[in-house]
């Protein structure tokens, strides 16, 4: 073991959204803060514009991933078999692997979750065989840290439209400028009685706090941005938290296990780095803090817990109820494809997403919860003959090749977050035989959704249908889905809050319970994951939890 | 080079039919072939001896049937027998472990893959494919992020 040992106020795992918030805050506040970061700091020219490697098409590879090889995960299928996966699949649910982590790359959408989202079991009860749960804590309680993200990772939106979430001030950015199919849109909307606007998202709209409009440019989701207009904390807090001095950030970092003595209080770490910032040597070091923050997904950071069991936390830390890892979650997506009227012109303005309704989220007969529906991100030409073309087409030949060029620019589909019933079944557990590049267990995630979440998928698929059909659309095609894992890019559920430790993981700030100082800042707190993209939640809490640590240490 | 010239020649053969040449170029003339052997020769290495195997018995279909390899067909049969390896409706033995049909839309989506994705990938040369269906990512010329 290297000697290298340092001290610092608060080490933070993970420099995603959650982590690199924390550390602004805590950093701002006058702790001295060390941040552990799995991935590089990625710079643009370092994230390649590859339409088959990147983070909505990972045929070959991904456009982040560094080392692909060193750290896989193992997936068991819903028939029990196993196998080893690596990042670019599917079953290994990943996410961005870089500094900034998923926001480097993601869709920017950043919606406030529904009041109801935080009380789903008082709405609906609790059906068999899930774990439904209410959140201990209340649309209220989140409200002015959902108002702290918006203006200081920036968020472009409609405050006048978004009245499904009461608000106190209006975004800092103008929205996304309209477009011509999201007029056609909201045409078809306004012919079905529903109430639809410009979503809310993390761009740039206009230059602000320093930095580039967006140029509309139509390599989006899944890239990085070539004018840094897309929002993160990787171009606010964490820039804010290296400006005061006191953040050190270590960039390939692996964190092993959360050093915890008798009375489970959580002195350290214990991670693997670089022995040289270039250098393919690493070495094992420790850190001493005050505070420890997790913040490296919901998979990863469940993970964690499990590989710091200790003589006193046997099953791991925060794992006193058998909670951690449970309740693994992300988002279902239907998705529904159709063709806009012949000669329509569609300009394909970047980012593309610029119509949304939340007239779906709650209040569906005899559904639980529901979903968002929007229309989606300028399509790649690769991803629309994968999977936007007309069903009924030949796959090849010439008829194929002229309908890609006679549809391409006629393409339109609507998706939805569905928000998951989640069940216990779902989950991460440390694998008993598969182990990373440096010898420890992987991630095992095994389970599907409770049952109840393909209900609400095929009714929101439904209103999908009846939206493009309403707006005029001259076909209306889409698919029923599986029941099947779900967490990938908005992984979440395995360290959920809860006020009863009996209940969950952690308190109802994110501290671990029975582990004073040992916090969660990511996905794993969300007890259940909105109806809605979950990043600005995810920022919300660590705000949350970043203020109440600056405040009682 | 994971093929030998008669499977590299059927190869070429069977992407000048999957995406065809006509009022715009097809998937041959913009490099796709290229894209497929870079693949076969590194990312997908692992696959590159059940696909060359597979274009020998493409051959070996096409010789059953017309006496002649696949790429001396017309191009109506070459159609007739793309259509057949879909439906595993073959004439000679094809491996239980990569049948017919799995062959064919393997390559379906190879060539789609390379004539359909960026120019970097080694097919899409000069973006034809793009300029045919309207399609150009904007990027600025200067990215100004850093």
């Amino acid at each position: 073991m290297s000697t290298a040992d340092s001290t610092y106020d608060v080490i933070i795992v993970g420099a995603g959204l959650g982590g690199g918030i924390a550390a602004g805050v805590l950093a701002e506040a006058g702790q001295r803060v060390l941040l552990l970061e799995r991935g590089r700091d990625l710079r643009y020219r370092d994230i390649p514009g590859d339409h088959l490697r990147h983070h909505r098409l990972s045929l070959y590879g991904d456009n982040t991933t560094q080392e692909p090889a060193g750290h896989p995960r193992v997936f068991v299928d819903p028939e029990g078999r196993s196998r080893t996966v690596f990042p670019h699949e599917a079953d290994y649910h990943n996410n961005a692997l870089t500094v900034g982590g998923g926001a480097r790359i993601w869709g920017m959408q950043a919606w406030r979750f529904h009041p109801d989202d935080f009380r789903m079991a008082s709405r609906y009860g609790t059906p068999a065989g899930s774990s439904l749960a209410d959140w201990p804590i209340s649309y209220a309680d989140l409200a002015p840290f959902y108002e702290r993200a918006e203006h200081e990772v920036g968020v472009a939106g409609d405050h006048t439209a978004t009245d499904y979430a009461p608000r106190d001030r209006a975004f800092p950015l103008p929205p996304v400028p309209a477009t011509p199919t999201g007029a056609w849109l909201a045409r078809g909307a306004a012919t079905l009685g529903w109430n639809a606007f410009t979503p809310p998202l993390a761009v740039n709209t206009t230059p602000y706090l320093g930095r580039a409009a967006c140029v509309q440019c139509r390599q989006c989701i899944g890239f990085a941005c070539p004018t840094d207009a897309r929002n993160g904390s990787h171009n606010t807090l964490l820039p804010r938290a290296l400006a005061t001095g006191r953040c050190t950030l270590i960039t390939r970092a692996h964190v092993a296990r959360v050093l915890t003595d008798a009375s489970g209080r959580a002195h350290g770490v214990e991670y693997f780095a670089p022995t040289a910032p270039n250098s393919a040597q690493t070495e094992r070091r420790i850190a001493h803090a005050t505070t420890i923050i997790l913040a490296g997904g919901a998979i990863e950071t469940a993970r964690l817990l499990l590989l710091s069991a200790s003589p006193q936390h046997p099953r791991g830390l925060g794992n006193h109820s058998d909670h951690v890892g449970r309740h693994l979650q992300g988002h279902y997506y239907p998705v529904v494809s159709g063709l806009l009227p012949a000669g329509f012109q569609n300009p394909n303005h970047g980012p593309g997403v610029s119509i949304a309704t939340t007239q779906f989220n709650h209040g569906n007969p005899g559904i639980i919860g529901g979903a968002m529906l929007a229309n989606d991100f300028v399509k790649l030409p690769i991803i629309f003959w994968r999977s936007h073309l007309p069903p009924d087409l030949p796959r090849w030949g010439s008829a194929n090749k002229k309908a890609m060029r006679e549809l391409y620019l006629r393409g339109i589909d609507l998706r939805g977050p569905v928000q998951e019933i989640p069940s216990p079944n779902s989950r991460v557990t440390l694998d008993p035989q598969v182990r990373d590049r440096f010898g420890l267990p992987v991630a095992r995630l095994s389970g599907t959704t409770h049952p109840e979440t393909l209900r609400t998928a095929e009714f929101i698929r439904a209103r999908a249908e009846d939206w493009l059909r309403a707006a005029g659309a001259e076909r209306v095609w889409s698919s029923p889905m599986d029941l099947r894992l779900s967490a990938s890019q908005h992984q979440a559920g395995t360290a959920r809050l809860a006020a009863d430790p009996r209940d969950g993981v952690t308190d109802p700030f994110g501290r671990v319970h029975g582990h004073d100082n040992l916090w969660i800042t990511d996905g794993s707190l969300h007890v259940t994951n909105g109806g809605f993209n979950p990043a600005l939640t995810i920022m919300a809490l660590a705000f949350r939890a970043a203020a109440k640590i600056a405040a009682t240490t | 080079m994971p093929l030998t010239p008669p499977q590299l020649e059927a190869l070429r053969a069977l992407l000048d039919r999957l995406i065809p040449v006509d009022e715009f170029p097809g998937a041959l003339a913009t490099g796709t072939d290229q894209f497929i052997l870079q693949l076969l020769t590194h990312t997908c290495a692992v696959e590159a001896p059940a696909i060359a195997q597979s274009l020998t018995h493409l051959d070996a279909e096409a010789s059953a049937r017309h006496d002649q390899p696949f790429a001396a067909l017309p191009t109506a049969a070459q159609d007739a027998l793309i259509s057949d390896l879909e439906h595993n409706r073959t004439a000679t033995p094809w491996p239980a472990t990569f049948p017919a049909a799995a062959f064919i839309n393997r390559l379906i989506d190879l060539t789609a893959e390379g004539f359909y994705a960026d120019p970097a990938n080694g097919g899409n040369r000069d973006g034809a494919s793009w300029r045919m269906i309207g399609y150009d990512p904007l990027l600025p010329a200067r990215p100004s992020a850093p």
